[in-house]
């Protein structure tokens, strides 16, 4: 059965952060706004630990800025957003909420890891380079170790004879699975990714949804903003459909592709399904 | 009234000795208007208003007036503010400032170039905001400037040639003394000249190959 | 330390005098500059070899020295030549000598500039290379030669302080008189600095202001 955004709300009790038990991420109430748009509007969500969650939707529909929001790449204006538990980007000072600094959100956002539609490697840097930048710099960690947990996690993402390619040499579907790995080598305890296969060419995307089938597999938490209904109707444990900064719909999978409840829905897979054929009936 | 050169091999020695108080000059100059026009850079792209209109307005100070009022400014400036400094650190003072002032227009461009996503992947990441420009931003920045930065040390060369008005006995000075002595002002304004032509033909072609080093990757 | 506005009120007219001629300098020597670069430019682009070699050896000598070593050249070496001037007409044409150069090369660029489609695309329409040049080319080189300029022309304002060492009465030189007659070293040179600051500024206004108004993109 599928839910609407407004009855998962009231089964929370506001401002208990731990309700809800293990949700490594917990939305409440979350409001933005640039000027006087609103594009993300009384969003109330959480995912659960070991939860694949797909966030399907048409252009302009709040999703990545919801992603950017969880890791604080934008600033919300109202409501919360709790990381395993802890608040982020804000801290309770005299009864009001102020802009914590950043290095408490660094803290929080610790063990979030992020992939972007547009790899956002470093082109300066090998592949092996990128992935280990962030264990030296952030864990401190002498080269040769970060360097072992490099080969190793670029070796799991398929690409241990490109360690040290450039950038510039590796295919587009290469450079998304070095940023991948580069995240991935932090030992986040969820991965977000912000359409991961958007800017790919169609050859491309299937070595990364590859990759990414395996890490769900693997029992990583994920929320994934896509448009590869594929892969949402085949790996995602739950699935949220947004449209105009709301949450209109959300379920199963399986709710959400077969039996769609709001017309909205049925309009968005109706336009998909009919440019694309591949979508399990 | 024809030109007569041969009054060149023994003053030689002279005219070279000024070429190096210029090229010295000029090497301190861009050396530390590179390291300070870095640091005005991100004065000026900071978040933090009050820091990037400062950086601004210095720019704005040192690239809307003339180097040779800079100079001037500078030198007479230092003994009122207890500051008791020979000519020639008061040059390379002035022509460092002046630098930065152009360098940081430079760097900025360099900025303005790398996409804001690699910056976000660093934050997400966790890498604080020194490791990120050192690491992620500076090489990148350095790499995309070497043209602009090679022009920028041509015109710091030739600004050297101001100094002479300050009392440092550069290039320029030294050929005025020898103009006073030999009076053969033509002739060795032109040998002043087709020096300073050497050096900024040195300069450009390292710039070329420096180009072509560092150009890769990008 | 105590700012004497005395001094202003007695030296404004010298000053203002001063300012009046470094404008009326750099107006003739920009003046210059512009049609010495556009003939160079031009000349330049003609398919003659040594012209080509003349044009490019005057441009990369001139940028290539010093401004103060080519004014020295022809004002106290002028004389071994058979050329003796006065200090204005040194600075004038030396000035826009130098300036000459460096619009050559915005000229030459802009030249460059416009895509070559644009060219085909009205030879295979049917319109003559006169028209061409005339109502395709030379419109777009203008908005692209434009901004180039604009700096062009603050760089010879700011040069042409340099014209007070050879005793040009310019605004330096006139402030520098200033210092010599009253020993006050921060009134006269924050004026200075003052007033060259706001004539490139307003030449920057003025120029974006040209820009846009040109601009059709």
């Amino acid at each position: 059965m599928t839910k609407t955004a407004n009855m998962a709300a009231t089964d929370s009790e506001a401002g208990d952060p731990l309700v809800g038990g293990d949700s490594v991420i917990r939305i409440e109430c979350l409001h933005k706004f640039f000027g006087d748009n609103e594009v993300l509007c009384d969003i109330n969500m959480q995912v659960k630990q070991k939860e694949v969650l797909c966030v399907i939707g048409p252009s302009g529909s709040g999703k990545s800025t919801l992603l950017r929001c969880i890791v604080f790449l934008e600033e919300y204006d109202r409501g919360r957003i709790y990381i395993e538990g802890k608040l982020l980007g804000f801290r309770e000072a005299g009864g009001r909420l102020v802009r914590d600094s950043e290095r408490n959100v660094s803290r929080c956002r610790r063990n979030v890891g992020m992939v972007f539609q547009q790899f956002n490697l470093w082109p300066h840097m090998t592949a092996l380079g990128n992935v280990t930048e962030a264990l030296v710099g952030v864990k401190r960690m002498p080269r040769a170790a970060a360097n072992e947990i490099g080969s190793a996690v670029l070796t799991k993402v398929g690409l241990a004879d490109k360690l040290d390619a450039y950038p510039s040499r590796l295919s587009g579907g290469q450079q998304q699975r070095v940023a991948i790995a580069r995240a991935l080598a932090m030992e986040p305890h969820v991965m977000l990714f912000d359409e991961p296969t958007s800017a790919l060419d169609p050859e491309l995307v299937g070595e990364v949804l590859q990759v990414m089938k395996q890490l769900a597999n693997e029992g990583m938490t994920m929320v994934v903003v896509t448009h590869e209904m594929g892969f949402a109707a085949e790996v995602a444990d739950r699935v949220i459909f947004m449209d105009f900064g709301q949450i209109v719909e959300e379920g199963t999978a399986a709710d959400i592709f077969r039996v769609a409840q709001s017309s909205r829905l049925k309009q968005f897979l109706d336009t998909w399904r009919a440019r694309n054929t591949n979508l399990p009936e | 009234m024809g030109l007569d050169f041969t009054f060149l091999p023994e003053y030689a020695p002279f005219l070279l000795k000024g070429a190096g108080i210029a090229l010295l000059v000029s090497g301190v100059a861009i050396s530390l208007g590179i390291i300070f026009g870095l640091s005005l850079c991100f004065v000026v792209i900071s978040k933090n208003r009050v820091l990037s209109v400062l950086g601004r307005i210095y720019q704005s100070l040192f690239r809307g007036t003339p180097i040779l009022v800079q100079l001037l400014v500078i030198y007479y400036s230092l003994p009122v503010l207890g500051i008791d400094a020979p000519p020639l650190i008061a040059a390379m003072a002035a022509l460092t400032m002046n630098a930065s002032a152009f360098q940081a227009e430079i760097y900025r461009g360099g900025f303005m170039a790398i996409p804001k996503g690699q910056i976000e992947a660093a934050r997400v990441l966790g890498i604080g905001i020194w490791r990120t420009r050192v690491r992620i931003l500076i090489p990148q920045m350095m790499r995309s400037v070497i043209p602009p930065l090679v022009n920028d040390s041509v015109s710091i060369l030739k600004n050297s040639s101001l100094i002479s008005v300050i009392a440092v006995v550069d290039l320029m000075r030294v050929s005025q003394q020898i103009a006073a002595v030999t009076f053969r002002p033509a002739e060795i304004y032109i040998v002043a000249g087709a020096m300073y032509l050497m050096m900024n033909l040195v300069l450009a072609w390292v710039g070329r190959i420096s180009e072509r080093r560092f150009g890769r990757h990008l | 330390m105590s700012f004497d506005f005395n001094l202003y009120v007695q030296y404004g007219p010298t000053l203002m005098a001063g300012l009046g001629f470094t404008v009326y300098v750099c107006a003739l020597a920009a003046l210059i500059g512009i049609v010495v670069g556009m003939v160079v430019a031009i000349l330049q682009g003609l398919p003659v070899p040594p012209l080509r070699w003349v044009c490019r050896g005057y441009i990369e000598v001139i940028r290539g020295t010093p401004i103060l070593v080519q004014l020295f050249i022809i004002y106290y070496g002028g004389p071994s030549f058979g050329l003796v001037l006065d200090a204005e007409t040194v600075g004038i044409w030396g000035l826009g000598i130098y300036c000459g150069a460096y619009f050559a090369e915005v000229f030459r660029a802009g030249f460059e500039s416009v895509p070559k489609g644009q060219t085909e695309a009205a030879r295979l329409v049917g319109l003559s290379s006169a028209r061409i040049i005339f109502r395709i080319k030379l419109p777009q080189m203008l908005i692209l030669i434009i901004p180039p300029s604009i700096n062009t022309l603050i760089m010879t304002i700011k040069e042409s302080a340099i014209l007070s060492i050879i005793t040009v009465p310019e605004i330096t030189k006139m402030t520098i008189q200033m210092v010599n007659e009253t020993y006050a070293v921060f009134e006269p040179y924050i004026a200075l600095a003052f007033l060259y600051w706001v004539i490139i500024e307003i030449v920057s206004r003025v120029g974006r202001a040209v820009e846009a108004r040109i601009s059709y993109l």
